[in-house]
């Protein structure tokens, strides 16, 4: 497994992970699988790495 | 939304009508009832309802292939595609799928496979107006995704997601690579791909390095032997269709693309045939997706597809696999098991069976049992194993008289064969797979080879049996009536 971290959703709180190489203090927006908006990852409340 | 082009239902020439999802549906209700339910009320796959009912029946330890006769699509309306799903979930429908008994299902199902994945059957090329697939084509902006009912798998998925079988052909042989690949619905026309470094993905970095669009067919619904086939281990360069229809024991047909015509060919008997481009070196987020493993992969950038085309049979079903449960994990055993039989063969000639449970999700445990001559030989072929599929992580290793395939014998070995500092070996930095949770470098991970058989050259405790002569000449039902021997 890939290193991985955990970010809350800024519009819905939910929690969802991504892979770390590929996206952690990139540009890329992430998208939420719960309510699929996008967002950068600078806007979220809490990230775990 | 007319399709382009669509031609009169032509049945397909007799016999081959064996080989199309349908038939082998109606085959299944016509001789084994018992093997498949219909779900006749109307379900919402994006919202969850498919997959629900699947875990639903698996709480009851209940594994039939299911039909949903009347699934949602992706607007919300009624689906003109029943959808087909679980139908790999028992070992015995994989069996009866290849054409075997389903009491064959168990090393018998493994040994075919291995045998019919050393042969090649070349393909047959059959006009498009003789493929039922061609029944009705759309294309461009005619194509519309929203109209299929894709399934939503899991609570953390990114969106719905097609999970079937997407084939690419090498620009250098010439050769088609079919496997399973998800695909995440992005838009009417859009998917995002999913890829780990293998056959496909070699591919398309081949079409990247000229900045080429890669064509790609993604086969959402054939007949199960066609997945089958497509799960082979064969080396890159292997032409997969001609596998495929090793699989089927008799050519697999095929007819020229919409797309890109005879450069590009797909299965002339699918139900569903999806045509597109991978778009070359255009990346964007997808996932998260939960894997084999029952656990999320990891939302990622990767790849994009274009849909150029459509082509389906006009009583088209819609295919989908359960991932992360039974349906997935026994299509992803009993291809390798038969590999690694073989290769253990070569070098220890007593292996009597290869088992990969689906309690260690068909790939990650290896149970082989061999009848020991000289001491070592148990290691031998774990280490065979090891090396032949890197998807295994644990082999335990039995004498002959534990079934591999009966994972409590194989339990009771270890409890009683082993004595862990002298029967426990660990590897270290062994090539492991990307999707194992507990896998800390993306690559490597440590394996274990449990040596659970008895010492060739020092005296062992004998295990209880009864005489088998006893055995044969106590029958049950003459004991205790047949009415408590039901209920019990």
């Amino acid at each position: 497994m890939p290193r991985i971290f955990w970010v809350t959703c800024p519009h819905c709180s939910k929690r969802f992970y991504c892979h770390y190489e590929d996206l952690r203090h990139t540009k890329w927006e992430l998208r939420c699988p719960y309510c699929e908006r996008q967002f950068p990852q600078e806007s979220s409340p809490r990230i775990e790495e | 939304m007319a399709p382009t082009k669509s031609s009169p239902t032509r049945p397909a020439p007799e016999g081959f009508a064996a080989f199309s999802l349908r038939s082998f549906i109606e085959r299944l209700e016509r001789e084994h009832p018992d093997q498949v339910v219909h779900v006749t009320e109307p379900v919402d796959p994006a919202r969850f309802e498919v997959t629900a009912v699947l875990k639903h029946l698996e709480l009851r330890r209940k594994y039939p292939l299911v039909v949903f006769d009347r699934p949602l699509n992706l607007l919300g309306q009624p689906s003109l595609l029943p959808i087909a799903t679980n139908i790999y979930a028992t070992r015995e429908r994989c069996a009866m799928a290849l054409g075997l008994r389903p009491q064959d299902a168990m090393v018998g199902l493994s040994l075919e496979y291995a045998r019919r994945e050393e042969q090649r059957v070349a393909p047959e090329i059959v006009s498009e107006e003789d493929a039922p697939v061609k029944e009705v084509v759309r294309t461009g902006d005619q194509v519309d995704l929203r109209e299929l009912p894709i399934v939503r798998h899991h609570d953390m998925d990114a969106g719905p997601y097609i999970d079937m079988t997407s084939v690419m052909r090498d620009p250098d042989s010439g050769a088609y690579n079919a496997a399973f690949l998800r695909n995440m619905y992005k838009g009417p026309r859009k998917l995002g791909l999913h890829m780990s470094p293998r056959h496909n993905w070699q591919i398309v970095r081949k079409h990247e390095l000229k900045d080429e669009a890669t064509p790609v067919a993604i086969v959402v619904s054939h007949h199960p032997a066609f997945y089958i086939g497509s799960l082979n281990v064969a080396p890159f360069g292997v032409d997969d269709y001609a596998l495929i229809g090793a699989m089927f024991e008799r050519p697999l047909r095929l007819t020229p693309s919409t797309t890109w015509g005879e450069k590009f060919m797909i299965p002339a008997d699918a139900d569903l045939v999806l045509e597109g481009h991978v778009l070359p070196n255009v990346r964007e987020v997808e996932g998260p997706f939960g894997e084999f493993p029952g656990t999320y992969g990891p939302q990622r950038v990767r790849w994009v597809v274009e849909l150029t085309a459509s082509n389906q049979r006009s009583d088209a079903m819609y295919q989908d696999v359960f991932v992360g449960h039974p349906d997935n994990w026994m299509m992803g055993s009993f291809p390798k098991e038969g590999s690694i039989y073989n290769r253990i063969k070569g070098v220890v000639p007593s292996v009597k069976g290869v088992h990969l449970p689906t309690s260690a999700v068909g790939r990650f445990h290896c149970y082989i049992s061999i009848d020991k001559r000289v001491d070592g030989e148990s290691k031998q072929a774990a280490l065979i194993a090891l090396g032949a599929c890197d998807f295994v992580k644990h082999v335990v290793v039995v004498d002959g008289d534990i079934d591999p395939f009966r994972e409590e014998e194989v339990l009771w070995a270890i409890a009683t064969r082993v004595q862990a500092d002298e029967d426990v070996d660990i590897l270290k930095n062994v090539k492991g797979s990307t999707l194992d949770p507990s896998q800390r470098d993306d690559i490597m991970g440590a394996k274990m080879i449990i040596d659970a058989t008895r010492p060739v050259r020092r005296p062992f405790e004998a295990r209880i049996e009864i005489p088998a002569e006893a055995m044969a000449r106590v029958e049950l039902e003459r004991l205790i009536p047949r009415e408590q021997l039901g209920r019990i």
